[in-house]
């Protein structure tokens, strides 16, 4: 906070320059999404010479034919399932990492690198053998198999446990002679400290399901079950591409989490300063 | 945050869970169909079920599509946990893989001249043939999609490449084709005669229209190394040396077409509704110009496909399924298909088809892939092969014997498997 | 008392130990004892115990021309290689200057940046597929446009063996950058602010601070970020697959790649879970060494 002013105006400006660079392609992606098929291909210039006509063509089929595009059906199962597999991995992955970060168990060192080997393995070998665990129980085109697996991810435990390393012991230490108990300090103060790391995770857990494509594929069999990007496929046949319907089905589908992304990083901006710790 | 988490799950509920329930089960039998009819394919695919639907009330037909490539994994995976579909689609050069597996049912049974059947002399023989194996039918060709050429009329009437009315005249010989290619392009108007698609397809006509052959007659050995074979692939490259046509760029190089920038191109009939979109295009189609020795052209079928174990009331839609599609392959051609069905395609609906119509000439020189159990991996080294010839890496002939070894070490291993390679075609 | 602590701890990992036992250890013993069979789907063949033989395929095979192993293997690994050491360093490195460019912005629109860099990580990659194959096609892309527009020359960007490669990196920046970028920013804002103002006190500003307060408190952090990125980096598979289908002439065609295509199109699932577990004892080794580097820093 000390730093002359112009040094940091021009930290911030280039930060500004690189960060429009990042979004100039998705605003592309929505104004090209105006732009009906034909215009589309010629490239001739960046804005549509007639919204409307794009809009009619592009987003009204697809928001308009149900059977055959079932969107809004997909827009719920999405949303179903990520918030789901997010609550579920929160919750798991907190009580896991915070046990491997902080307590002492008898062989953590080997769980942990157990825990994080799983990473390094390709996930196409787990396609199969996945399949046939959750045909077993019965799971294939339900939800179920679309949400439980995801319990299972490394990630959420290697994130939180890194960012509960990181906060420092002394209040942890502070609280247990206070006489708290291992349940009542993780979710009264590591909880509430690290809630940037699971607003983190929140966000990244909720886009990852979103996004997921090879799962709902393999493991939907059903039209009406899919998850928004698995539908949106359907527009994309091997030898072309229905553009305009394409993009505006995935501008469909990336507006939400964009504005549940907004939503959920005010938690994280809320800073935690850490002399305003509440009992 | 945890109320806004509850509130997302409500609402997502509701919505999933909500609206319109399946229909009540009833005493309709329930049949699914698979196929990789995404985009307007899917579209027609969807509404012809539909038709059928309604028309079969004691039937309930679903049908369950995802893009191709991804389709025959979801296939396979299915079939692991014997959930297949009961009728499915596959293409006639995949389907010896589901045939190996014991996947496949045969369908002699719904071939003959009784009610609910299939005539099949009505079919064209060699589409026919094509699914026939050790004197049994696999599976009923529900349609042809050849390669043929699509050219911009307006280019070429500003080439003057036009005929006594002054209509646009497509090449049909090489001596036509690569005049018009020196009518047509012009690099300062970036603008060029004719450009490579999916080299695939292209490279097979060539190379069948050389006379050349890419497996033995039985489908099995590879003859990738034969001469004609390189020389067609050194003539095409040729004509990338001469400047005449660009090095091979991705599959988009078909968008340049669309774009009114480039003069012919050969690609499959599949295309047509994209074509039908770009309203601005003055296009014409007609059938591959014979740039070698004998008429010949890629072409691939879908066909329609019964589970080995199917049976009684579902076996029974699925074969009502199978001959309604059938007799409907005009409608199903209107999407970018050319039905096998002789009598339909004398109907007047269809000749009124232009493109599907002129693609149709085909039919009697179509060629396809050959029928064996690698042909993946074939076209894996197929695809390889031409590509380095195009792109000038490598002599015809050594990209060529490289694709044949690699082939012969694939053939040695389904060998020592004990696999039935069978007499293909 | 100590006995009680010792053990208790376990059940705040029950619940996650269950599902990873069932969804992925299990699954994983499964694809491991598969890489020692020659499983062929849609063969009439049950599967068959064959030993080492898929490994032996993929690494020391003799063939008639004298080369061993499989080559295609080889080449797959190589362009894995190559992506690795480009692609990690390069995002790892431009996701902190970005995190710290960031927090360094005034609050309120910090979230806005963290935001704008974080937009292209939703976009589904089929949508990122198409977009990017525009903006680098040869004769018609929205790049060789603009360099014309500046009477600069036309780069193959996705057509030159040497360049296609480097293309994909570049997409995958942008594509991917903001992940970390969240992560890190996050740490930087979890580091309390009183170190800052004790520093402040002491005398110390701008890069100094950074230096000696922000990195370090930030390393269990960024090895997060380093250690994912590279796993990350080796596992690569949505990117060459849709922009360039592991051309032009196999340039870019990654190991996942062809381990999709052995197990999924050539439907040989025991040579492609041999392949995977190579693949794996390669990650792991990757990873130990840059633990063990990071320890020492």
């Amino acid at each position: 906070m000390k730093e002359p002013w112009y040094s940091r105006a021009g930290i911030e400006a280039l930060v500004v320059l690189t960060a429009l660079l990042f979004v100039a392609p998705v605003v592309l992606i929505y104004v090209t999404s105006l732009k009906p098929e034909a215009e589309i291909v010629k490239f001739e210039s960046v804005w549509p010479k007639d919204a409307r006509e794009g809009i009619r063509k592009n987003y009204e089929y697809v928001l308009k034919t149900p059977e055959e595009i079932p969107i809004f059906r997909w827009l719920g199962n999405s949303i179903l399932v990520s918030s789901s597999v997010t609550l579920l991995v929160l919750t798991v992955d907190s009580l896991a990492a915070y046990a491997l970060a902080r307590l002492r168990l008898p062989g953590k060192k080997y769980v942990f690198a157990m825990i994080i080997g799983t990473l390094m393995v390709p996930g196409q070998i787990l396609l199969v053998p996945v399949y046939l665990i959750l045909n077993k129980l019965g799971w294939i085109d339900t939800p179920w198999a679309l949400i439980v697996p995801h319990g299972a991810g490394a990630f959420g435990v290697f994130l939180l446990h890194q960012f509960f390393k990181a906060i420092p012991k002394e209040l942890e230490e502070a609280a247990m002679l206070d006489g708290a108990g291992k349940l009542r300090i993780w979710w009264n103060l590591m909880l509430p400290l690290s809630k940037p790391a699971l607003a983190t995770l929140a966000i990244f857990t909720f886009v990852g399901s979103w996004n997921d494509f090879l799962g709902p594929l393999v493991f939907l069999d059903s039209v009406e079950k899919y998850t928004l990007p698995v539908g949106v496929a359907l527009f994309q046949s091997s030898y072309s591409s229905e553009y305009g319907l394409t993009l505006a089905a995935s501008v469909i589908c990336t507006t939400p989490i964009l504005l549940i992304f907004l939503v959920f990083s005010r938690q994280i901006i809320r800073g935690m300063a850490m002399s305003g710790l509440k009992e | 945050m945890r109320g806004v988490v509850t509130f997302l799950i409500v609402v997502g509920t509701l919505i999933a869970g909500g609206c319109d329930r399946a229909e009540v089960l009833g005493e309709k039998t329930t049949i699914r169909f698979w196929n990789g009819f995404t985009g307007p394919d899917g579209r027609t695919m969807l509404g012809l079920v539909k038709t059928f639907n309604d028309e079969n009330p004691d039937l309930n037909v679903i049908m369950q599509r995802m893009e191709w490539g991804t389709y025959y994994n979801k296939l396979f995976v299915a079939g692991l946990g014997g959930r297949a579909p009961e009728i499915f689609v596959s293409h006639s050069y995949a389907l010896p893989r589901f045939m190996g597996a014991g996947f496949v049912r045969e369908v002699d049974d719904l071939l003959g001249t009784g009610p609910g059947q299939l005539d099949p002399a009505d079919f064209d023989a060699n589409v026919l043939a094509n699914l026939q194996r050790h004197g049994r039918h696999w599976g009923i060709p529900l349609d042809v999609h050849p390669l043929g050429l699509f050219y911009n009329k307006k280019l070429f009437r500003e080439a003057g490449i036009v005929d006594a009315k002054g209509e646009a005249k497509p090449p049909t010989n090489r001596e036509e084709f690569v005049t018009a290619l020196r009518k047509l392009t012009d690099a300062k108007k970036k603008q060029w005669g004719f450009v490579w698609t999916w080299q695939r397809t292209n490279s097979y006509t060539i190379i069948r229209q050389f006379g050349g052959e890419l497996f033995d007659p039985q489908g099995v050995r590879p003859t990738m190394g034969a001469p004609e074979n390189a020389e067609a692939l050194t003539w095409c490259r040729g004509l990338i040396k001469e400047g005449l046509v660009p090095a091979p760029q991705d599959f988009n190089s078909w968008i340049g077409f669309r774009q009114g920038r480039v003069g012919m191109v050969f690609e499959g009939i599949y295309m047509l509704p994209e074509l039908e979109r770009q309203k601005d295009l003055d296009w014409g189609a007609a059938p591959v110009p014979v740039v070698g020795k004998q008429q010949s052209a890629w072409g691939e079928s879908h066909s329609l496909v019964l589970r080995k174990d199917v049976k009684g009331k579902k076996l029974e839609g699925a074969k009502r399924l199978i001959k309604f599609l059938s007799d409907h392959s005009v409608e199903w051609a209107m999407g970018g298909q050319v039905p096998v069905r002789k009598s339909l395609r004398a109907s007047e609906k269809f000749k009124s088809l232009y493109a599907q119509s002129q693609f149709a000439r085909e039919i009697p020189y179509i060629a396809y892939y050959p029928k064996n159990p690698y042909i993946f991996e074939f076209l894996t080294e197929f695809d390889l092969a031409v590509e380095l010839t195009l792109r000038g890496t490598l002599p015809a002939d050594e990209a060529l014997g490289r694709g044949q070894q690699n082939m012969e070490r694939v053939v040695e291993r389904y060998q020592a498997q004990g696999w039935d390679l069978g007499e293909a075609r | 008392m100590r006995r009680d602590r010792d053990w208790t701890g376990y059940g705040f990992l029950l619940p996650y130990l269950m599902l990873f036992g069932m969804f992925l250890v299990l699954p994983m013993v499964f694809g491991l004892g598969l890489s020692f069979f020659r499983y062929e789907m849609l063969s009439k063949e049950p599967a068959k115990f064959v030993g080492l033989e898929n490994y032996r395929e993929a690494l020391w095979l003799p063939h008639a021309d004298g080369t061993r192993g499989d080559a295609y293997f080889r080449q797959a690994l190589w362009a894995t290689v190559r992506f690795v050491v480009l692609a990690a360093p390069l995002t790892v490195t431009f996701a902190l200057l970005l995190a710290l460019g960031i927090s360094m912005a005034p609050e309120r629109r910090q979230n806005i940046y963290r935001l704008m860099v974080f937009v292209p990580t939703m976009i589904t990659i089929s949508v990122v597929g198409i977009l990017w194959r525009w903006f680098f096609a040869d004769q018609f892309g929205l790049f060789n446009i603009w360099l014309t527009r500046l009477h600069l020359r036309e780069v193959h960007w996705l057509t030159d063996v040497n360049m296609a490669m480097k293309s994909l990196v570049l997409m995958t920046l942008w594509w991917t950058v903001g992940g970390p970028v969240v992560v890190l920013l996050a740490g930087i804002k979890q580091i309390p602010d009183a170190y800052y103002e004790a520093a402040a006190i002491d005398g110390a500003t701008g890069w100094r601070r950074c230096w000696y307060i922000t990195l370090p408190m930030l390393k269990p952090v960024l090895l997060f970020v380093i250690v994912l990125n590279v796993i990350g980096a080796w596992q690569v598979f949505g990117q060459p697959f849709i922009i360039t289908s592991g051309g032009p002439e196999r340039s870019t065609l990654v190991l996942m790649q062809y381990i999709y295509v052995t197990s999924f199109l050539n439907y040989r699932l025991g040579y492609g879970a041999a392949m995977s577990w190579l693949l794996f004892l390669l990650i792991a080794a990757f990873s130990l060494v840059q633990f063990r580097l990071m320890r020492e820093k």
